[in-house]
């Protein structure tokens, strides 16, 4: 068990140093970035869930993304409550929709699927831009008010770094709590070997489909707080970058594995920006260490230590 | 020996290609029953249907007097009868232990909030899984292996697996596709061996398999199906007796060799 003990030293060590750095950097800017970084995490960890343990490579994430955030950034400005209250409204419409979509789509096949919810992201897309009623169109929501509790404002970067910390623990807490019990088991189970599950007396679909949605709420609830960090949410909001970003995390780090995931957000957060020092090369470098990595990695990082693990097994057991 | 499978008048085409017609046979309790026949007798689909991974056209599957017709393949599975895959399946990155926690029936009264917040009740189960995981994987000699993930394992072993695993819910029946085919044949008796200790424990199999040696030292009864229907069944003698047989397998060659023994 001194693995788990690693990992529980690991986790003790990241969180502490994640809550001193405001203390630890007075620059906003940094700030801003590790803001960022603490709520792309969440949203590819549960990208993870629906793509790497349950097999579904959804890019309705995306959708969900935009959606969680015109409904927080809608709650606050037109409704009048509070951030609070739009974050939760933003997960709350979300779970129905991911319910409608996913009831409508998760039996179909693979391709079918992939399509169904690409066409999703796109129609979310473009309702931000063209229902001017609602969303405002392409000039956005501008002048999102900083959250408030109890009279307390999370008026500066730093202020606001501590709710997207707050959120990024719950949600992988949650999320470990569930891809590490049974149900984590059997979704791998099922993106393995979906007819062998059948065989042992598992529908697959109910499985599937809390996935997607349990994702869904994430993912909104993400983007809901993301839009305030942003201050202003417009039809940017559903540019195909966060999906791409999302994507990336979970590839690179490995489908289906959740630490490998949580570092690879890490990472990719922390390498463009430690990539300052040469700035005219910085997207061309960060463009080759991807295409690297996908090249002599196609299963990500931790697949790749998988495969080698199981090549050394097979040769001990000659 | 009253019927655990009953099959009657299962009809199922592909495309207007009738690949099993009329098909009705039974599967007596605590037998071990072998089925057999050339390729595309329709073996395959018969045990498709009956598993519930092909609708029927036509006919009625009853599992203990329990009509399982058209049931889906987990539903199925949930009455007792499991079967296990011609292309061995297992879970390639899972451990051995793993891949019969998966497959276990004692967490099947747990719910999603028990399994998340691993209540007293749910680790009670998760231990008796467990411990019975470990027993089957012992069973079919694998325990050496018990953390090695599932893609280290030889053909054969992913068959004793498979099977173990096949075990793990305590099914009544257990439909095995081609359980030997491409095994070690030094491993073949061991094969048999494993699967009488399973049938003695109380468990009825039902068998498709080419290789007649290991049916034949198995099966209390043998059916044959010839062009998607039944042709024959009985003991093991009397059906490798049976001159049907041996012209449904080897065509008209079998005529060909009684005129030369009549000369």
């Amino acid at each position: 068990m001194t693995r788990d003990r690693w990992t529980l030293l690991g986790v003790i060590a990241a969180v502490v140093l994640l809550a001193l750095l405001p203390q630890l950097s007075r620059s906003n800017y940094i700030i801003g970035i590790a803001i960022s970084g603490l709520i792309f995490l969440a949203a590819a960890a549960a990208l993870n869930l629906v793509y790497g343990y349950a097999g579904l490579l959804s890019f309705a994430q995306l959708g969900f993304w935009g959606v969680g955030g015109y409904c927080s950034a809608i709650a606050v400005m037109d409704f009048h409550r509070s951030f609070w209250e739009g974050v939760l409204f933003a997960g709350l419409v979300n779970l129905v929709l991911s319910l409608a979509i996913g009831f409508a789509i998760i039996r179909t096949t693979r391709h079918a699927f992939v399509v169904a919810t690409l066409t999703f992201a796109l129609l979310a897309g473009l309702i931000a831009r063209d229902w001017i009623g609602v969303t405002r169109g392409p000039l956005g929501i501008p002048g999102l008010p900083p959250p408030t509790m109890f009279g307390f404002a999370f008026d500066s970067s730093a202020r606001f770094y501590y709710i997207a910390l707050a959120f990024m623990l719950v949600a992988l807490g949650f999320l470990y709590g569930l891809m590490s019990s049974r149900i984590g088991l059997v979704l791998k189970a099922i993106s393995q070997n979906d007819p062998l599950v059948e065989s042992q007396g598992i529908s697959p679909t109910p499985y599937k489909l809390a996935a997607f949605v349990i994702a869904a709420v994430i993912t909104g609830m993400a983007g809901g707080i993301y839009a305030f960090h942003l201050k202003i949410i417009d039809p940017s909001f559903l540019d195909f970058y966060y999906m791409q970003t999302f994507l990336i995390i979970v590839i690179i780090g490995g489908a289906g594995s959740f630490w490998a995931v949580v570092l690879a957000g890490a990472a990719m957060v922390a390498l463009p920006e430690a990539l300052r020092f040469s700035n005219e090369l910085r997207m061309v470098i960060y463009g080759v260490v991807l295409v690297t990595v996908m090249m002599l990695m196609p299963q990500g990082i931790a697949g790749w230590l998988e495969a080698r693990r199981v090549a050394l097994m097979r040769k001990a057991l000659r | 020996m009253s019927a655990l499978l009953e099959v009657r008048g299962l009809c199922k085409s592909f495309s207007g290609v009738r690949a099993v017609q009329d098909a009705s046979f039974e599967v007596e309790a605590g037998s071990i029953t072998g089925l057999i026949g050339p390729n595309g007798s329709g073996k395959s689909t018969t045990i498709d249907c009956v598993s519930g991974f092909q609708r029927l056209d036509a006919g009625c599957v009853y599992l203990d007097g329990a009509d399982i017709s058209n049931c889906r393949p987990a539903a199925v599975a949930r009455a007792g009868l499991i079967r296990t895959f011609q292309n061995v399946r297992v879970y390639d990155s899972y451990n051995l232990l793993d891949n019969l926690l998966v497959a276990e029936a004692p967490f099947r009264g747990q719910g999603w909030h028990d399994a998340l917040l691993r209540t007293p009740s749910f680790r009670r189960a998760r231990a008796m899984a467990e411990r019975r995981a470990r027993e089957l994987i012992e069973m079919v000699g694998l325990t050496r292996l018990i953390d090695a993930p599932a893609a280290v394992l030889s053909y054969g072993q992913k068959k004793l697996l498979a099977f173990a695993a096949a075990m793990m819910s305590r099914p009544r029946l257990i439909v095995l596709d081609e359980p030997v085919a491409g095994v070690n044949p030094t491993r073949v008796n061991e094969v048999a061996a494993i699967l009488r200790a399973a049938n003695a424990a109380g468990v009825s199999f039902l068998i498709v398999e080419h290789n007649v040696e290991f049916i034949n030292s198995l099966c209390d009864k043998v059916i044959v199906f010839e062009q998607g229907s039944k042709l024959t069944e009985g003991t093991p003698d009397q059906v490798r007796d049976d001159p049907r047989v041996l012209e449904a397998y080897l065509g008209i060659a079998a005529k060909a060799v009684e005129r030369a023994e009549a000369v």
